[in-house]
Protein backbone atom coordinates (compact mmCIF):
# COMPACT_ATOMS: atom_id res chain seq x y z
CA UNK A 1 0.00 0.00 0.00
CA UNK A 2 1.33 3.38 -0.63
CA UNK A 3 0.03 6.79 0.51
CA UNK A 4 0.04 8.48 -2.84
CA UNK A 5 -2.41 6.03 -3.78
CA UNK A 6 -4.99 7.75 -1.86
CA UNK A 7 -4.04 11.19 -2.79
CA UNK A 8 -6.27 13.40 -5.71
CA UNK A 9 -4.95 16.63 -7.32
CA UNK A 10 -8.18 18.13 -6.22
CA UNK A 11 -7.53 16.63 -2.83
CA UNK A 12 -4.37 19.16 -2.45
CA UNK A 13 -4.28 22.83 -1.90
CA UNK A 14 -1.18 24.22 -1.46
CA UNK A 15 -2.06 27.71 -0.39
CA UNK A 16 -4.83 27.48 1.95
CA UNK A 17 -7.18 30.73 2.15
CA UNK A 18 -8.57 30.03 5.55
CA UNK A 19 -7.15 32.13 8.67
CA UNK A 20 -8.44 30.08 11.51
CA UNK A 21 -7.47 26.19 13.03
CA UNK A 22 -11.68 25.75 12.15
CA UNK A 23 -11.78 27.23 9.22
CA UNK A 24 -8.57 25.38 7.69
CA UNK A 25 -10.71 22.06 8.59
CA UNK A 26 -13.53 22.80 6.70
CA UNK A 27 -11.77 23.87 3.91
CA UNK A 28 -9.79 20.44 3.81
CA UNK A 29 -12.78 18.86 4.14
CA UNK A 30 -14.29 21.03 1.38
CA UNK A 31 -11.70 19.10 -0.84
CA UNK A 32 -13.38 15.49 -0.58
CA UNK A 33 -16.76 16.91 -2.68
CA UNK A 34 -19.05 15.51 -0.41
CA UNK A 35 -22.83 17.53 0.03
CA UNK A 36 -23.13 20.51 2.16
CA UNK A 37 -25.08 18.47 5.09
CA UNK A 38 -22.18 15.88 5.28
CA UNK A 39 -19.68 18.57 5.30
CA UNK A 40 -20.77 20.06 8.50
CA UNK A 41 -21.11 16.53 9.94
CA UNK A 42 -17.23 15.73 9.30
CA UNK A 43 -16.13 19.12 10.64
CA UNK A 44 -18.31 18.28 13.59
CA UNK A 45 -16.54 15.16 14.30
CA UNK A 46 -13.10 16.63 13.68
CA UNK A 47 -14.16 19.37 15.93
CA UNK A 48 -14.61 16.70 18.76
CA UNK A 49 -11.32 14.80 17.93
CA UNK A 50 -9.43 18.08 18.59
CA UNK A 51 -11.13 18.86 21.26
CA UNK A 52 -9.84 15.87 22.84
CA UNK A 53 -6.18 16.81 21.98
CA UNK A 54 -4.91 18.39 18.97
CA UNK A 55 -3.98 16.60 15.74
CA UNK A 56 -0.98 18.95 15.69
CA UNK A 57 2.23 16.67 16.02
CA UNK A 58 4.69 19.40 16.17
CA UNK A 59 7.41 20.85 13.26
CA UNK A 60 4.64 22.57 11.64
CA UNK A 61 2.57 19.60 10.94
CA UNK A 62 -0.88 18.65 11.82
CA UNK A 63 -2.72 15.31 11.07
CA UNK A 64 -6.35 15.28 11.81
CA UNK A 65 -8.31 12.62 11.89
CA UNK A 66 -11.87 10.80 12.13
CA UNK A 67 -14.05 7.78 11.29
CA UNK A 68 -17.72 8.75 9.71
CA UNK A 69 -20.39 7.22 8.14
CA UNK A 70 -20.66 10.39 5.84
CA UNK A 71 -17.90 8.69 3.53
CA UNK A 72 -17.84 5.38 1.93
CA UNK A 73 -14.37 4.89 1.31
CA UNK A 74 -10.83 6.15 3.08
CA UNK A 75 -10.62 9.44 2.05
CA UNK A 76 -7.21 12.17 2.01
CA UNK A 77 -6.54 15.88 1.65
CA UNK A 78 -3.32 17.90 2.11
CA UNK A 79 -3.68 21.21 2.82
CA UNK A 80 -0.92 24.14 3.24
CA UNK A 81 -0.87 27.14 5.39
CA UNK A 82 2.65 29.07 4.41
CA UNK A 83 1.69 31.43 7.29
CA UNK A 84 1.15 29.11 9.76
CA UNK A 85 -2.17 28.67 11.78
CA UNK A 86 -2.52 28.05 15.71
CA UNK A 87 -3.84 24.64 15.75
CA UNK A 88 -2.71 24.28 19.38
CA UNK A 89 0.21 21.70 18.46
CA UNK A 90 2.05 20.01 20.99
CA UNK A 91 5.16 22.29 20.34
CA UNK A 92 2.76 25.60 20.59
CA UNK A 93 4.73 26.37 17.17
CA UNK A 94 2.12 27.61 14.20
CA UNK A 95 0.96 24.60 11.89
CA UNK A 96 1.89 24.80 8.11
CA UNK A 97 0.77 21.36 6.94
CA UNK A 98 -2.34 19.53 7.30
CA UNK A 99 -3.03 15.92 6.30
CA UNK A 100 -6.46 15.18 6.67
CA UNK A 101 -7.66 11.40 6.39
CA UNK A 102 -11.56 10.06 7.19
CA UNK A 103 -12.50 6.86 7.22
CA UNK A 104 -15.85 4.84 6.94
CA UNK A 105 -16.89 3.23 10.67
CA UNK A 106 -16.18 -0.29 9.13
CA UNK A 107 -13.91 -1.09 6.20
CA UNK A 108 -13.24 -4.45 4.81
CA UNK A 109 -9.81 -3.33 3.98
CA UNK A 110 -9.37 -1.52 6.75
CA UNK A 111 -6.64 1.11 5.84
CA UNK A 112 -7.53 3.65 8.77
CA UNK A 113 -4.46 2.90 10.68
CA UNK A 114 -1.74 2.08 8.38
CA UNK A 115 -2.22 5.25 6.76
CA UNK A 116 -2.60 7.22 9.72
CA UNK A 117 0.97 5.56 10.69
CA UNK A 118 2.29 5.87 7.19
CA UNK A 119 1.53 9.69 7.01
CA UNK A 120 2.96 10.04 10.54
CA UNK A 121 6.03 8.44 9.43
CA UNK A 122 6.26 10.74 6.32
CA UNK A 123 5.91 13.63 8.81
CA UNK A 124 8.87 12.82 11.19
CA UNK A 125 11.06 12.47 8.25
CA UNK A 126 13.87 15.09 9.08
CA UNK A 127 13.58 17.55 5.48
CA UNK A 128 9.63 17.11 5.37
CA UNK A 129 8.64 20.15 6.65
CA UNK A 130 11.25 22.22 4.26
CA UNK A 131 10.45 19.82 1.49
CA UNK A 132 6.53 20.72 1.80
CA UNK A 133 7.49 24.67 2.00
CA UNK A 134 9.18 23.85 -1.44
CA UNK A 135 6.56 22.32 -3.53
CA UNK A 136 5.05 24.06 -5.73
CA UNK A 137 2.15 21.67 -7.66
CA UNK A 138 0.45 18.62 -7.06
CA UNK A 139 2.26 16.95 -9.18
CA UNK A 140 5.73 17.76 -7.34
CA UNK A 141 3.82 16.60 -3.83
CA UNK A 142 3.12 13.25 -5.02
CA UNK A 143 6.56 13.33 -6.46
CA UNK A 144 7.90 13.79 -3.08
CA UNK A 145 5.59 11.11 -1.56
CA UNK A 146 7.37 8.80 -4.25
CA UNK A 147 10.44 10.05 -3.32
CA UNK A 148 10.10 9.24 -0.06
CA UNK A 149 8.84 5.72 -0.93
CA UNK A 150 5.63 6.69 1.16
CA UNK B 1 -31.37 16.23 6.39
CA UNK B 2 -33.72 14.80 8.85
CA UNK B 3 -32.80 16.48 12.15
CA UNK B 4 -32.77 13.08 13.88
CA UNK B 5 -30.96 11.24 11.36
CA UNK B 6 -28.51 13.65 11.73
CA UNK B 7 -28.52 13.28 15.47
CA UNK B 8 -28.10 9.38 15.05
CA UNK B 9 -25.02 9.68 12.83
CA UNK B 10 -23.36 11.92 15.29
CA UNK B 11 -23.73 9.38 17.82
CA UNK B 12 -22.83 6.67 15.38
CA UNK B 13 -19.61 8.68 14.67
CA UNK B 14 -18.96 9.31 18.09
CA UNK B 15 -19.30 5.42 19.25
CA UNK B 16 -17.08 5.13 16.26
CA UNK B 17 -14.31 7.49 17.81
CA UNK B 18 -14.76 5.60 21.17
CA UNK B 19 -14.31 2.15 19.31
CA UNK B 20 -10.94 3.70 18.12
CA UNK B 21 -9.51 4.20 21.21
CA UNK B 22 -9.71 0.27 22.30
CA UNK B 23 -8.68 -0.05 18.91
CA UNK B 24 -5.35 -2.55 18.98
CA UNK B 25 -2.69 -0.10 17.25
CA UNK B 26 -4.72 3.14 17.08
CA UNK B 27 -4.61 3.19 20.78
CA UNK B 28 -1.13 3.28 20.94
CA UNK B 29 -1.29 5.86 18.28
CA UNK B 30 -3.77 8.05 19.86
CA UNK B 31 -1.39 7.74 22.84
CA UNK B 32 1.88 8.12 21.38
CA UNK B 33 1.86 10.26 18.52
CA UNK B 34 -1.33 12.98 19.57
CA UNK B 35 -0.56 12.76 23.47
CA UNK B 36 -4.12 11.85 24.22
CA UNK B 37 -5.09 9.64 27.58
CA UNK B 38 -7.45 7.17 26.12
CA UNK B 39 -9.48 6.56 28.99
CA UNK B 40 -10.44 10.03 29.88
CA UNK B 41 -10.88 10.94 25.98
CA UNK B 42 -13.42 8.02 25.84
CA UNK B 43 -15.30 9.43 29.50
CA UNK B 44 -15.99 12.59 27.78
CA UNK B 45 -16.80 10.98 24.49
CA UNK B 46 -19.47 9.08 27.13
CA UNK B 47 -20.77 12.20 28.18
CA UNK B 48 -21.27 13.86 25.01
CA UNK B 49 -23.17 10.80 24.32
CA UNK B 50 -25.46 10.76 26.93
CA UNK B 51 -26.12 14.33 25.95
CA UNK B 52 -26.86 13.55 22.71
CA UNK B 53 -29.31 10.48 23.58
CA UNK B 54 -31.42 12.74 25.48
CA UNK B 55 -32.22 14.79 22.59
CA UNK B 56 -33.41 11.74 20.69
CA UNK B 57 -37.37 11.88 20.42
CA UNK B 58 -39.15 9.50 22.66
CA UNK B 59 -39.67 6.67 19.39
CA UNK B 60 -36.85 6.84 18.16
CA UNK B 61 -34.89 6.60 21.65
CA UNK B 62 -37.01 3.58 22.37
CA UNK B 63 -35.34 2.11 18.82
CA UNK B 64 -32.20 3.06 19.48
CA UNK B 65 -32.24 1.42 22.98
CA UNK B 66 -33.47 -1.96 21.32
CA UNK B 67 -30.68 -1.72 18.61
CA UNK B 68 -28.07 -0.51 21.17
CA UNK B 69 -28.65 -3.72 23.23
CA UNK B 70 -28.04 -5.94 20.12
CA UNK B 71 -26.50 -4.39 17.20
CA UNK B 72 -22.75 -2.65 17.47
CA UNK B 73 -23.96 -0.27 14.56
CA UNK B 74 -27.35 1.15 14.91
CA UNK B 75 -26.99 3.13 11.87
CA UNK B 76 -25.99 1.80 8.76
CA UNK B 77 -25.05 3.16 5.47
CA UNK B 78 -27.18 1.85 2.40
CA UNK B 79 -25.27 1.63 -0.88
CA UNK B 80 -26.58 0.42 -4.28
CA UNK B 81 -29.89 0.16 -3.00
CA UNK B 82 -28.31 -2.62 -0.27
CA UNK B 83 -28.71 -2.16 3.74
CA UNK B 84 -24.86 -2.69 5.02
CA UNK B 85 -25.96 -3.80 7.95
CA UNK B 86 -28.09 -6.72 7.06
CA UNK B 87 -26.78 -6.73 3.63
CA UNK B 88 -30.23 -7.36 2.06
CA UNK B 89 -32.22 -4.80 -0.53
CA UNK B 90 -33.90 -2.06 0.82
CA UNK B 91 -37.05 -0.64 -0.95
CA UNK B 92 -36.21 0.81 -4.03
CA UNK B 93 -38.66 3.76 -3.53
CA UNK B 94 -36.12 4.77 -0.92
CA UNK B 95 -32.99 4.38 -3.21
CA UNK B 96 -34.68 6.47 -6.06
CA UNK B 97 -35.72 9.24 -3.73
CA UNK B 98 -33.46 12.60 -4.36
CA UNK B 99 -34.11 13.28 -0.74
CA UNK B 100 -33.61 10.20 0.79
CA UNK B 101 -32.26 10.76 4.38
CA UNK B 102 -35.00 13.77 4.51
CA UNK B 103 -37.08 11.31 6.26
CA UNK B 104 -35.71 8.71 9.08
CA UNK B 105 -36.12 5.08 7.32
CA UNK B 106 -35.23 1.70 9.01
CA UNK B 107 -34.39 -1.46 7.59
CA UNK B 108 -37.10 -3.63 7.51
CA UNK B 109 -35.42 -6.87 8.03
CA UNK B 110 -32.81 -5.87 10.72
CA UNK B 111 -33.80 -2.08 11.97
CA UNK B 112 -31.20 -0.40 11.34
CA UNK B 113 -31.51 3.35 10.93
CA UNK B 114 -30.83 3.96 7.30
CA UNK B 115 -28.15 6.99 6.09
CA UNK B 116 -28.33 6.88 2.27
CA UNK B 117 -25.04 7.30 1.10
CA UNK B 118 -24.64 9.56 -2.34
Amino acid sequence: MQLRDFFTPDAIRLELESETKDDVLKELVSLLGLDEKSEGILFKMLKRRENLGSTGIGRGIAIPHCRSLVVNRLRVAFGRKREGIDFKAIDGEPVKHIFLIVAPPLEVSNQYLPVLGKIAQFSKEADIAEKLDEIESSGEFMELLAAKGA
Amino acid sequence: MHAQLELLLEMQDLRAQKRALDEQGLREVESDLFDIEPEEASKRIDEKLGELEDRLDPAVRQRFERLKGARERMVVPVVGGICYGCFMAVPTAWTSDAERNEDLDVCDNCGRFLYHLG
